[in-house]
């Protein structure tokens, strides 16, 4: 099939406005945007930037809005958008070139949360790993899977209004450890997310959860660390 | 642009987020109808005379109304909706279902306002 891809163009070393270049190429309906992507880099136009890495939706480099909305461009295959597709770069965050933004803000509000296992206790007797039930493994099985794309984050209106937001993805990694039993910062995380830029920010969206490639419950996991800070209850 | 954040309302508003983004985005708008509608109310009290007259005027046409039902009965029951959810968090996992519930519930109700008020209007 034949495929226009209308892409965000911007080189801050020439450009004082973004624009849109159009490529129109043949392309299977099983190809995924970025093979096309990397087509057009490859064979069109070798200025066109963009980020990718292991393109198997694990590294969660290339995150960008394809037809106005944010995916993994790895996972997404053309049959889905049709002839025509759009690519921009995500929401909320400096464009430095094309569809390459900085996400040095994301990172820091992830740092925010303290994002690493915290514990005082002593290693167990044996010396070995720190046990822990099926059911609560099971607690914070969901929000494991993140993998930092941003695509939650620069989905959410609220951190469109303001970049100071901790965001989805930051708030998801604090749940991972906040429920889990093995760390033992918990309160410390909580006391971080009833900051003004923390959950209560949140006002329910529910478009991270959509935009989520790997489909983590999102707005659950919000939801459930908005609970354990008004009752306490871990 | 480089030393800019890649946002704009209009940008936010082409976002492609469906149904869930327009339930956020029309709680937004019809809020700020509500606020529209109780200052209205209140510089009428306050000013009185012409101006008040004037403003009885607005909140009093048909059209107005329609749009002030429309803006407390979508905010109220999305509203519920989010209170609920924000309450069970557990139900977040039905969230696509509780949006169609809310319309289920809304359209069927603003349907007979918008019945009694234009039937009203036209002096029925």
């Amino acid at each position: 099939m034949q495929v226009t891809m209308k892409i965000f163009r911007f080189n801050p070393e020439k450009d004082t406005k973004f624009h849109y270049e159009t490529y129109t190429l043949e392309a299977e309906p099983t190809d995924r945007v970025l093979d096309v992507l990397e087509r057009i880099k490859g064979y069109e136009d070798g200025t066109l930037a963009f980020r990718r890495s292991c393109a198997h939706g694990v590294c969660g480099s290339d995150a960008m809005r394809i037809n106005g909305r944010n995916y993994l461009a790895c996972k997404s295959l053309v049959k889905d958008f049709g002839a025509n597709i759009t690519v921009e770069p995500i929401l909320g965050l400096r464009v430095i070139k094309d569809l390459i933004v900085d996400m040095n803000p994301f990172f820091e509000n992830y740092k925010k949360i303290l994002p690493y296992f915290i514990t005082e206790s002593p290693i167990p007797e044996d010396g070995r790993e720190r046990l822990q039930s099926q059911e609560d493994r099971e607690r914070f099985d969901d929000t494991t899977k993140c993998i930092l794309c941003a695509a939650c984050t620069t989905s959410c209106p609220s951190f469109w209004a303001s970049d100071d937001y901790f965001g989805p993805a930051a708030i998801v990694n604090a749940h991972r450890f906040i429920f889990d039993t093995r760390d033992e910062a918990a309160s410390e995380r909580l006391e971080i997310l009833a900051e003004t830029s923390g959950v209560a920010r949140c006002h329910t969206t529910y478009n991270c959860t959509v935009a989520c490639p790997r489909e983590i419950q999102i707005t659950k996991a919000i939801g459930e660390v908005k609970m354990a800070m008004v009752t306490g209850k871990v | 642009m480089s030393r800019e954040r890649n946002i704009s309302v209009i940008q936010g508003l082409r976002y492609q987020g469906g149904g869930v983004q327009l339930a956020w985005l029309l709680h937004r708008i019809s809020g700020l109808g509500i606020v529209l509608f109780v200052s209205l109310h209140i510089l009428a009290s306050f000013f009185g005379g012409d101006f008040g007259k004037f403003t009885n005027g607005i909140y009093e046409a048909w059209w107005f109304q329609l749009f002030v039902i429309f803006c407390a009965l979508f905010h109220a029951i999305n509203g519920l909706r989010i209170t609920v959810l924000d309450l069970w968090p557990k139900l977040l996992e039905y969230q696509r279902e509780a949006i169609w519930m809310e319309w289920a519930v809304f359209l069927p109700i603003y349907g007979i306002a918008i019945f009694v008020i234009i039937q009203t209007a036209l002096g029925g």
